[in-house]
């Protein structure tokens, strides 16, 4: 009876997958926020290298991953795949459960394993420098991690409620060199507006992408980093999906659901892509692809998909992507991760033509399956992550109930051992299981005349 | 240091325990049937958890009205500021709070039923926060802590935490021992509120204050109210607040009707309510439920009836209230008077605690 599935070293992936290769049209160009036409390679430079700029917009279906990255990425990875033979047997179904392990990173998480190429090809293009966002301090860690490794220099824009309710996080990047600011801060034009207009404000996630996209521009030695949503940000997480379909087959086995909980969307993006791959070409026509997101941040499932901004202040390119509205700020959950307006362009398509589907939760419900996991496999998972374990757990329920011996993997994207006070909140009884009020919003937006 | 005036009703719940549903106007009737003081005990509790407290500084009444109870848990620094002669009423308790507001205190900590907060309130209204420590026969009010142990837990932490809005209710208590639950909003005092007591969530949106959080409601229900419907508003500052983001005012107690900007009618009764909906195509009623006792329909908002509810329609009940109501009203409760559409309302209810945010509470199962 295995329990861990194991790639050796020379076994990982040399090549990620680029899942817009086997769309079947293009996706929608990203527009400039002013003029609403497309935007071009330039519009980006500003901020981002070329080499970058070419993976966010290439069709290419395979791209080398330099060998100096595979060098860092060989310090946690290939990861471990498990069987978790012992949550199956406590639910008593006849689905076999598969899950990756992502949090044996030095962070915790699947984040470095874009961290650790976007820090790459910044400091291949001379930069001296990158500005980031962090929300809850997963990719803020991540890239102070990766940045060290290049000697660059990094400024962490940290949402302020996070920057003084997240000790740790923030003790994680001083470790790795990095500078952590609370947003919104007195650095930038976008920050001090809003300090300005609020000087309560708890800052968001819309801000403080705004506050390093606009560091990032203004000073001509630094570029700006994202930890999620772009298309490029996808492809370096499929590592993720091409070493489990590897593990997969050394027992013979090919998964009938795969599962991964969304915010962004690279997390979900990383498992699923490859797997969405082999379901575009007619290789695997049936294997389904589940995204799970928090009921009060419904993107997928409750949102509209259309041209977006992906900040507050409007900087970044308009995404045609599903989305609540720029100007939403989610309420305070504890998967902060998933607490984001919008979702990853390629995400949303494939979930817009069917190749992909989502499901949507509430708080109290992913702990009590993420309580369930840390009693049956022993590990305590990140509030984000107790999403894809409730549904892989749903799942499996389904399996019992209908005798189907089912192939369910998941991504098992991070460990909570920095949101303990979130479990405590569970066991207290305080968690609010915050719902998006879509009937009331839809019942409105309907009777509002279309504008062509 | 913190000062609390202390005062319990000593006669509280004595109705309850020999069965006559509340003790104004039969204190005696209720000695005869063998009822014993039951306030004093739950103080205790409350006032034991107190004791060693180098924070609070006491000013109370003499003799059962409070010093006795502060005495027994070994509080014995405190100010005695009004004298009791002879039996306890309802005009000591308003007395007693008028001189507590007039010295100056901090918060008032009662121990009593729905009766004495409404004789609290009455002398103090909104100028000073007050916390009631549950011990009447019937608490419809949500000036009450859930518990004794609660109401210590609040005193404690009263200087770091917010206030919130809290509705005191008026329960007609002959009707009520005549098998009639008459009930109405009397007015709305400031209580203690339980902050998230474990709020280091990964990224928190802080909902700031009340008021903060009530605009936020206001804000989302303005874009989402569409013309030529006329919306029911029900009693209580957060609908009062939708109203004004609206730019109309409302009365605070009452239930008032408003359609396209404008106000159609305040302070409605049942009759006129059914008739108005009568002329009207589409309706919507948006209730802000009773804080902690969790009361959606049945209790202060009789004017919204069974058949007013039928003829708009469950679905297009709106339920709105702040975070820091609804972190003190753990289950909700639907009591029309027709316990079939009591029933269909689910197990569940959607409720707006900000823009474009609701929260998912239950509905107590009977």
């Amino acid at each position: 009876m295995q329990t861990k599935i194991l790639l050796d070293e020379e076994q990982m992936p040399k090549k990620w997958y680029n899942v817009q290769a086997d769309l079947k049209s293009p996706l929608d160009p990203p527009l400039h926020p002013k003029t609403q036409k497309p935007i071009g390679p330039e519009d980006l430079s500003a901020i981002f290298p070329m080499e970058l700029i070419r993976q966010e917009v290439t069709t290419d279906r395979y791209i080398d991953i330099p060998e100096e990255v595979q060098d860092v990425l060989r310090l946690w990875r290939p990861s471990p795949l498990y069987r978790a033979h012992r949550l199956e047997k406590f639910l008593k179904t006849p689905a076999k459960i598969y899950y990756k392990w992502e949090g044996v990173s030095p962070a915790g998480s699947h984040k470095p394993n874009t961290a650790v190429p976007q820090a790459y090809y910044n400091m291949k293009a001379g930069m001296e420098r990158i500005a980031t966002e962090t929300g809850a301090g997963q990719w803020g860690s991540a890239l102070a991690f990766a940045t060290m490794l290049y000697d660059l220099e990094c400024t962490v824009y940290m949402v302020r409620s996070s920057y003084t309710q997240k000790p740790y996080r923030k003790s994680m990047m001083q470790v790795w060199g990095a500078e952590c600011i609370p947003s919104p801060s007195t650095k930038t034009n976008a920050g001090r507006a809003m300090l300005e207009k609020d000087p309560d404000t708890p800052g968001s996630l819309g801000i403080a992408i705004s506050e390093a996209v606009e560091d990032a521009a203004a000073h001509s030695n630094t570029n700006y980093a994202l930890g999620s949503v772009l298309n490029h940000v996808c492809l370096h997480q499929t590592v993720i999906g091409l070493e489990c379909r590897e593990q997969l087959a050394m027992v013979d086995d090919y998964p009938d659901v795969v599962i991964g909980c969304i915010g962004g969307g690279t997390n979900f993006a990383g498992i699923s892509f490859p797997f969405a791959g082999d379901k575009l070409t007619g290789k695997h026509k049936d294997v389904d692809l589940v995204a799970v997101e928090p009921a009060s941040c419904p993107t997928l499932t409750k949102g509209l998909f259309t041209y977006d901004l992906a900040d507050e202040a409007g900087y970044t390119p308009l995404l045609k992507m599903f989305t609540l509205g720029h100007d939403f700020v989610p309420p305070s959950i504890h998967a902060g991760g998933l607490r984001y307006h919008g979702d990853s362009p390629i995400v949303s398509r494939l979930v817009y033509d069917g190749v992909m589907r989502a499901v949507s939760y509430h708080q109290n419900e992913v702990f009590e399956a993420a309580k369930m996991f840390a009693r049956s496999e022993g590990i305590i998972v990140a509030p984000e992550t107790s999403h894809a374990v409730k549904s892989a757990i749903d799942e499996a329920l389904k399996c019992k109930k209908t005798g189907e011996e089912k192939t369910i993997l998941f991504n098992c994207s991070g460990h909570g051992n920095f949101d303990m006070s979130a479990y405590d909140a569970y066991y207290a009884g305080s968690l609010v299981d915050y719902e998006y009020p879509d009937e009331l919003i839809k019942e409105s937006l309907a009777r509002i005349p279309k504008i062509s | 240091m913190m000062r609390i005036g202390f005062l319990i009703n000593p006669v509280a719940g004595m109705g309850g325990a020999v069965g006559l549903k509340g003790t104004d106007g039969k204190v005696e009737e209720a000695r005869r049937r063998g009822a014993l003081p039951l306030a004093k005990n739950r103080a205790r509790i409350t006032l034991a958890l107190l004791a060693q407290n180098k924070n609070l500084e006491f000013v109370t009444c003499s003799g059962i009205m409070g010093e006795d109870t502060l005495r027994e848990t070994g509080i014995l620094h405190y100010q005695v500021l009004y004298i009791l002669d002879g039996e306890s009423s309802a005009q000591d308790t308003r007395r007693a709070a008028q001189m507590f507001l007039k010295t100056g205190v901090d918060l008032i900590l009662f121990c009593g039923g729905d009766g004495t907060a409404r004789d609290i309130f009455d002398a103090v209204g909104r100028e000073v926060p007050v916390l009631g420590i549950p011990a009447g026969v019937k608490m419809y009010s949500a000036v009450f802590a859930i518990d004794p142990v609660t109401a210590a837990e609040l005193v404690v932490g009263y200087e770091t935490q917010p206030l919130r809005d809290s509705e005191v209710m008026d329960v007609d208590e002959e009707a009520y021992r005549s098998g009639e639950l008459k009930t109405r909003l009397y007015g709305i005092a400031r209580t203690p509120a339980l902050a998230g007591k474990i709020q280091s969530s990964k990224q928190v949106y802080e909902e700031g204050d009340e008021e903060r959080a009530k605009g936020e409601i206001a804000r989302f229900i303005h874009e989402i109210m569409i013309p030529d419907v006329v919306y029911i508003l029900g009693a209580g500052t957060t609908t009062e607040s939708i109203a004004s983001k609206k730019g109309v005012k409302k009365t605070l107690l009452g239930v008032d009707a408003i359609k396209n900007g404008e106000i159609v009618a305040t302070d409605i009764n049942e009759k006129t309510l059914w008739t108005l909906l009568e002329q009207e195509q589409e309706a919507k009623i948006i209730l802000s439920p009773i804080g902690a006792q969790g009361f959606i329909l049945g209790r202060g908002n009789q004017q919204i009836s069974a058949r007013v509810v039928r003829r708009v329609g469950i679905g297009n009940i709106i339920l709105v209230a702040t975070p820091h109501k609804l972190r003190e009203t753990p289950v909700f409760y639907v009591d029309s008077g027709d316990p079939v559409l009591d029933k269909e309302f689910g197990d569940s209810v959607l409720v707006v605690s900000g823009y474009r945010m609701a929260q998912r509470k239950k509905i107590h199962q009977s």
